[in-house]
């Protein structure tokens, strides 16, 4: 008996990481002007924000397609018994959706295949999926593997500083950040994910007093199972910040990761912030 | 328009909207003049408020009248006495408040105010101000109030009708002013007439043209100064130096509640801690007015009296350094309401329309403003109905200002709404902690990010001498610009701009961000070249300049 372990490209899990668990990423799709392209595939998250400032150009973002999944479930169900597939919240996208409808599709044909919501994102959703493939390696059956789906969601936060407001606020994915729009002063939102969708958590009235905070963020959180920092554009500031909380992770080393394509279409070049797992 | 010769005879209570008319116009009258009023202001502090602290007081009357035009004379009166006292501000707003208690002695059960009732007033006015004064000076509204009541009583005992008799008080009392000087020598020195005199001369100028049926609004009375001399706008300049010299203290205001009040135990116990005070009372309410070095002393002796509301406490050596007649607004345009109810609300005090707009856009729905901040403080009375006024339960309030910090901490106690006084000492300081506010977390969430944000907070300001000033070892011309940062002086020089950079460069080099708000006195060039150049100058820390739009300062600085 063999289980694989399936998430989406916003889990912005490096390649290294998911390959290293054996976790399939399935991409999303990033589509700029007349152009698709598949997150991470055929666009780099570089490209991508080289060219999200230019007014002209909004690109968007979709789901994969019912297909892409039953492609994807059914080469898995040909090496592995049952499949845990480890998504984006519902409430951001329709990727759980995606998946949900594949496996119906599939019926009672393919795989047992569980499909987790974990109302996160990045690297506090490709945590998720790497504990879970952790123990999976360890001897651990579906049915842990989804209790620990959920218990690891649960104590998984993303913590992330924008620049500005105006890309989340364009791609309709503000949530209850909405209240902090408006302010005729440049302030720098630091937002977290709550019940699936994006939260405020605090202002810093300027970048150095954002990273700053980020760092004592880290050691609030603490003791952690998992901590990487994450970036769109400023991969340096991000390296500083690692060095400085690297005490918190459990093996000393967080992880630098960038945010890839999608979520980053939503927080835009400058984003700094934080993906990790509290301990239990 | 109706002739008065049918009308004013008496006004009865077909006619009685005309008592509030004229009320509502001395209110007019004073705000046409106020400008004129502050200017004239020497005695006892020379803090150039005389002018705003009566208009103000006569608004919080005006908005206790009723609205009904059909009330008869005692019902307009009936609140007058109460309302008058919890609204004065200040020493001329006390004494002015006993015109209105006589006013209402006076009309008593009677539904319409005739010649009599107006001399009576006035003399019940002057009788009772002499008496709230332990130590009464001649030359200032104490004697305008006697020899009024003098000519009052006089053309009534020629069965004169009321606008005869008002006519004739309205003559004496600019002549009144006209002698000040010669019984009060600082008004000579300053060559100035006593200013809440001519304050009272020019409402009942405003309440005449009202009962003859006259718009009195915007009329500006000529100031009767002695010898047909005209009066020059402004104090003399050997007066204001000397002025700087004196250390004033801490002007205190506030009204004890009790059943029991003895009026001249309390004024006899304030003239032995503090300096000009005045204790006037009605109705279980007596109201103390008076000059402390500590001003804490007199709220401590005061509450061994009674329960204490509405305390007011200014700051007279910052009023009388910055002696500016300009910097006052309009504090009825404020107030702005969230649309949707939101579980904490935030009411801030701040003044300019730029500093408001910030306030309510970086509030998250939930902030509103109370116009204030220098001299022109909130009462408690402001303060709580903006917090009463906000949709919810729990409410922050930010005073934005040292001085209205006492005022705002009175509000907890007075509102059944759960109101946490975060006490930013300046409106800049306000915004950084306003910016920590949150309305996803709970109140004392909020209470305590935004009390860790305002320890961190240096305070800027850059602003003009009004007058030459001699101040911590620095001379300042009038006219020069001059910084200070958490109250020290910092940097003088002639131009703003660079008095700024200067501030910037000795206070700001270990900063993470600088805001600077613009003042309404400059022009949108002015900000340009204000942005451009801090921009180019200072690469150590990011650096935000908006417009602020607040009187008086050129810039207001936020050192973070």
């Amino acid at each position: 008996m063999s289980i694989a372990v399936v998430t989406d490209s916003t889990s912005d899990l490096p390649v290294d990481i998911a390959a290293l668990h054996g976790i399939t990423v399935v991409p999303l799709n990033v589509h700029i002007e007349d152009d698709s392209y598949q997150d991470g595939v055929n666009i780099s998250a570089d490209e991508l924000y080289r060219r999200l400032p230019n007014q002209n150009v909004i690109p968007t973002t979709s789901a994969p397609s019912v297909g892409s999944f039953i492609e994807v479930f059914e080469k898995l169900g040909q090496t592995h018994d049952e499949i845990i597939s480890i998504h984006l919240s519902a409430k951001l996208s329709l990727t759980h959706n995606a998946a949900l409808n594949a496996v119906s599709e599939l019926g009672s044909s393919g795989p047992k295949i569980k499909v987790i919501d974990t109302e996160q994102a990045s690297m506090a959703l490709g945590w998720t999926a790497v504990q879970v493939a952790e123990a999976i390696a360890t001897g651990s059956t579906l049915e842990d593997a989804v209790a620990l789906a959920k218990s690891a969601s649960e104590r998984s936060i993303f913590v992330g500083m924008v620049d500005t407001l105006k890309y989340l606020v364009r791609g309709g994915r503000i949530g209850k950040a909405q209240g902090f729009v408006g302010s005729l002063l440049k302030v720098r939102p630091i937002l977290t994910m709550r019940e699936g969708e994006a939260h405020p958590l605090e202002r810093a009235r300027s970048r150095r007093k954002g990273i700053a905070r980020i760092k004592s963020l880290v050691g609030e959180y603490a003791p952690l199972e998992k901590l990487a920092i994450l970036y769109t554009t400023d991969e340096s500031d991000a390296q500083d910040i690692a060095n400085d909380v690297a005490s918190f992770a459990p093996d000393g080393q967080p992880v630098v990761a960038q945010l890839g394509p999608v979520v980053g279409n939503y927080l835009g070049p400058g984003t700094l912030g934080l993906g990790l797992i509290r301990a239990e | 328009m109706a002739n008065p010769a049918q009308n004013t005879a008496a006004i009865s209570s077909g006619t009685s909207s005309r008592l509030a008319d004229m009320i509502r116009a001395t209110a007019k009258a004073i705000e046409a003049n106020r400008d004129t009023i502050n200017a004239l202001n020497v005695f006892p502090v020379p803090d150039g408020d005389t002018g705003t602290n009566m208009l103000l007081t006569l608004r919080s009357l005006v908005d206790d009248l009723p609205t009904k035009s059909t009330e008869s004379a005692n019902t307009v009166s009936k609140n007058l006495a109460r309302s008058a006292l919890l609204g004065a501000r200040g020493n001329s707003g006390l004494i002015l408040a006993q015109y209105f208690k006589g006013l209402a002695e006076a009309i008593g059960d009677s539904t319409e105010l005739s010649g009599e009732h107006f001399a009576k007033s006035i003399r019940i006015a002057s009788d009772n101000s002499y008496k709230a004064l332990p130590n009464p000076v001649e030359g200032t509204m104490l004697t305008v109030y006697r020899e009024c009541a003098e000519v009052a009583e006089k053309s009534v005992a020629d069965n004169e009708d009321l606008e005869s008799v008002m006519a004739a008080v309205a003559a004496e009392a600019l002549d009144s002013v006209r002698r000040t000087p010669d019984l009060l020598p600082v008004l000579a020195e300053a060559e100035v007439v006593d200013s809440g005199g001519f304050g009272f001369a020019v409402m009942l100028d405003g309440a005449l043209r009202a009962l003859r049926g006259e718009n009195p609004a915007g009329r500006v009375l000529p100031v009767p100064m002695p010898d047909g001399r005209s009066f020059s706008g402004s104090v003399k300049a050997d007066f204001v130096d000397a002025s700087e010299e004196i250390d004033w203290g801490y002007c205190t205001v506030f009204a004890i509640h009790a059943a029991q009040l003895d009026l001249d135990k309390i004024r006899s116990h304030m003239d032995s801690i503090g300096k000009s005070p005045i204790v006037d009372g009605t109705d279980g309410i007596a109201k103390v007015h008076v000059h402390m070095e500590d001003p804490g002393e007199a709220l401590t002796a005061g509450i061994t009296y009674g329960e204490l509301s509405n305390i007011e406490i200014a700051n007279m050596d910052d009023q009388a350094a910055g002696w500016a007649a300009d910097r006052r607004k309009d504090p009825d345009d404020s107030a702005e309401t969230p649309a949707e109810p939101v579980a904490i609300a935030v009411v801030a005090v701040a003044a300019g329309d730029g500093l408001s707009e910030l306030i309510t856009s970086s509030g998250m729905g939930a902030a509103s403003v109370v116009e204030g901040g220098d001299t022109m403080n909130p009462s408690v009375s402001d303060l709580l109905s903006a917090v009463e006024a906000t949709p919810s339960k729990q409410v922050i309030l930010l005073p934005n200002n040292k001085n209205v910090v006492p005022a705002a901490k009175e509000v907890p106690a007075l509102s059944k709404k759960d109101v946490r006084v975060v006490a930013t000492r300046s409106v800049q300081t306000g915004v950084a902690a306003l910016l920590a506010f949150n309305t996803t977390q709970t109140l004392d969430e909020n209470e305590t990010a935004m009390n860790d944000v305002i320890g961190e907070v240096g305070d800027g300001r850059v602003c003009k001498a009004s007058r030459d000033v001699t101040a911590y070892g620095h001379e300042i011309r009038k006219g020069m610009a001059f910084a200070t940062f958490n109250d020290d002086i910092v940097a003088v020089g002639r131009e703003p701009l660079a008095v700024l950079s200067k501030l910037l460069e000795e206070r700001a080099s270990d900063a993470e961000i600088v805001t600077v708000y613009t003042g309404e006195s400059l022009n949108p060039e002015e900000v340009a070249s204000t942005r451009e150049t801090l921009k180019s100058k200072f690469e150590d820390f990011e650096i935000e300049v908006v417009y602020g739009g607040q009187p008086h300062y050129e810039y207001l600085v936020a050192v973070e």
